[in-house]
């Protein structure tokens, strides 16, 4: 039982992350009906970028804040002049995200070499012990922060003008459009959105997984398996998915086998797909078809 | 065009072709002669991706899945089974496309972003594989001593030796995917790529005809991997990986759909490129992403239509043959 209860908050850390990640994948999928295959690479930069900073003698909060808001700007900078001029067409959008992901991580592996990059936990190496289950204290600063981020995200698309204008822009650009949102500027938002809840997700798993330049990959295709499972375009389900799918995997790794974990993840994917495309909540803005 | 032309056309075709391997061998160059060997072998599965992305507008992400499962199980059937590289070339083929039609069935029911993820996810199961399964597949250090094709008891080891052979299929595949296209089944796949409910109100299976591409494509990139694996002698898993899948993405879209020949176009750039990036070390990777961009921000139709653009920009006194092109565009607008 312990064992199980050990897999299982390890998984939930995990979750976490690939809901964060998921989130950020919905922020520019609402807005653009773009799936940004760079996503991961948002979370690889940031950790970098504040692991540098430290080195170069910066306080740890100021370096993650500096990492985080560089990576919501380079985000916005890939949107102009890359994604914008790739028009409706899915095919070329998907080839253009690709090939975005493969120059920010080819910039990485130039600026930071191929090694992994350390990042101090926020508190302190130790772990918390209760009941026989072991909890590194940084995974509690994993839980919290995206409890924290998720809320402000919440309140920000709920309860504010702009975010209440960026899902109007999700559920019908046309029709925002002609009321007047700058469409052009939610699609900005957007992708601000996704770099930085992706910047802090890259930022708070570091100390415990380590990050190098090609660390983002695998991370953007588990936010887009927690997306298909949770229902895409649709935030609450993203954070749903990520936590399952996290627990999946660490479990299945934990029981079974843990050369194939990566392989469960995708499995999900297909089978996700393939039974349920519209995963477990439902597609952001369905009713609209 | 007529029969006739397509025949005229085909063997012209043919005849150029020979005649720059030709040349490349003569030139006794090892350097030159194995890249023209890499070109023949990228170009198979790339003319399998061009039949299914370019024609039929189905984006797959999975295409270095089914070479791995035609290099892999080639070698596989030839060292269990004791079987002729030959037998093994043509089982492995089949079961790429036996493998491609299957998936087929699974993975279009869905479209766009949905189908490119699952591609992918199918290319990165089979990479797991590929390194976890090790009692067969040799995990990451792969597969040695693999043997090679041999022609009436004399062995294909050389590159020199190979490039005729690598090249003669290339051809063969290119007429196969150039006669399809033309065919009224390749109208068949054009229609189902502009559009899917017009294709189903004219009769046509959407469905069925995405399977049977899909098949083919496997076929293309199965025998492409597995001649590949007795020409190298070795094999590993990296060869095959996601990385592989987006390099063919980048030839077909350089190559464009205005022709399957096309593909050769961008198979050439695509290797020579990559051969020209080499001594820059990681920069390479960058300048890589950087021209899948620019390609698909600009040359929508694929570098081939927007080089052929450019020239009809040209001043005409630059234009060789100028005045032909003029004829034929006032033809056109007539």
């Amino acid at each position: 039982m312990t064992e199980f209860a050990q897999y299982l908050i390890s998984g939930l850390v995990v979750g976490c992350i690939y809901g964060l990640i998921a989130t950020g994948f919905t922020a520019v999928y609402n807005a653009t009906h773009i799936v940004n295959f760079a996503q991961g690479e948002s979370s690889m930069l940031a950790a970098l970028c504040a692991a540098s900073l430290v080195l170069a003698g910066a306080p740890l909060l100021l370096a993650i804040a500096v990492a985080v808001v560089v990576v919501g700007l380079v985000n916005i900078l890939v949107e102009r002049l890359a994604i914008r001029r790739s028009g409706t067409d899915v095919t070329r959008g998907i080839i253009i995200t690709i090939g975005v992901g493969i120059v920010l991580q080819g910039l990485a592996a130039l600026v930071w070499g191929t090694d992994a990059q350390p990042l101090p936990a926020f508190s302190g190496p130790g772990s918390i012990s209760a009941y026989g289950v072991v909890v590194p204290r940084q995974a509690l600063w994993v839980l919290g922060t995206t409890a924290v981020v998720m809320a402000l995200l919440y309140l920000f698309l709920t309860r504010s003008f702009l975010g209440k204008a960026f899902r109007a822009c999700a559920m019908n650009g046309q029709a925002a459009a002609l009321m007047g949102i700058p469409t052009g500027l939610m699609r900005s938002i957007g992708f601000l959105l996704s770099g930085t809840v992706g910047a802090v997700a890259g930022v708070i798993i570091a100390p415990i997984a380590l990050m190098q330049y090609d660390s983002g990959v695998a991370l953007g295709i588990k936010g887009f398996v927690a997306c298909i499972i949770g229902g895409f375009g649709n935030p609450i389900g993203a954070a749903l998915g990520g936590l399952l799918l996290g627990a999946t995997e660490t479990l299945a790794a934990g029981y079974i086998s843990s050369g194939f974990k990566n392989a469960i993840a995708y499995v999900l994917l297909l089978l996700f797909l393939l039974v349920r495309p519209g995963g477990l909540l439902g597609e952001f803005g369905a009713a609209k078809r | 065009m007529s029969q006739s032309a397509m025949k005229k056309q085909a063997l012209s075709r043919f005849l150029i072709l020979a005649a720059v391997l030709a040349l490349a061998a003569f030139s006794n160059n090892p350097y030159v002669i194995n890249l023209l060997v890499v070109c023949g072998l990228y170009a198979l599965p790339a003319i399998g991706l061009s039949l299914l992305m370019g024609y039929t507008g189905q984006i797959s992400l999975g295409q270095s899945a089914f070479v791995g499962v035609g290099a892999y199980g080639s070698v596989l059937l030839a060292q269990h089974l004791q079987l002729d590289p030959w037998y093994s070339l043509a089982l492995a083929t089949a079961l790429s496309a036996f493998t491609a039609w299957s998936l087929g069935w699974l993975v279009f029911r869905l479209k766009g972003h949905h189908l490119a993820m699952a591609t992918l996810a199918i290319a990165l199961i089979l990479h797991t594989v590929l390194v976890e399964w090790r009692s067969v597949t040799g995990g990451p250090d792969g597969i040695s001593a693999i043997d090679p094709i041999s022609i009436a008891g004399y062995a294909l080891l050389d590159d020199l030796h190979f490039l005729p052979l690598a090249w003669l299929v290339c051809y063969a595949g290119l007429c196969l995917a150039d006669y399809l296209v033309r065919s009224p089944f390749g109208l068949a796949m054009r229609t189902v790529s502009e559009n899917e409910a017009v294709a189903r109100s004219l009769g046509i299976d959407a469905a069925q005809v995405k399977r049977k591409v899909m098949a083919l494509s496997g076929a293309y990139a199965g025998l492409g991997g597995a001649l590949y694996a007795h020409w190298i002698g070795y094999i590993s898993p990296e060869p095959f990986s996601v990385a592989f899948s987006i390099k063919l993405l980048l030839i077909v879209a350089l190559g464009g759909v205005s022709g399957v020949w096309n593909v050769l176009f961008g198979v050439f750039i695509v290797v020579i490129v990559s051969e020209w990036l080499k001594p820059l070390g990681r920069l390479d990777v960058v300048i890589y992403g950087l021209l899948l961009i620019v390609v698909m921000i600009y040359c929508r139709q694929g570098a081939v239509a927007a080089l052929a653009g450019l020239y009809r920009k040209l001043p005409q006194r630059l234009r060789p043959g100028a005045r032909a092109g003029l004829k034929l565009q006032g033809r056109t607008s007539a």
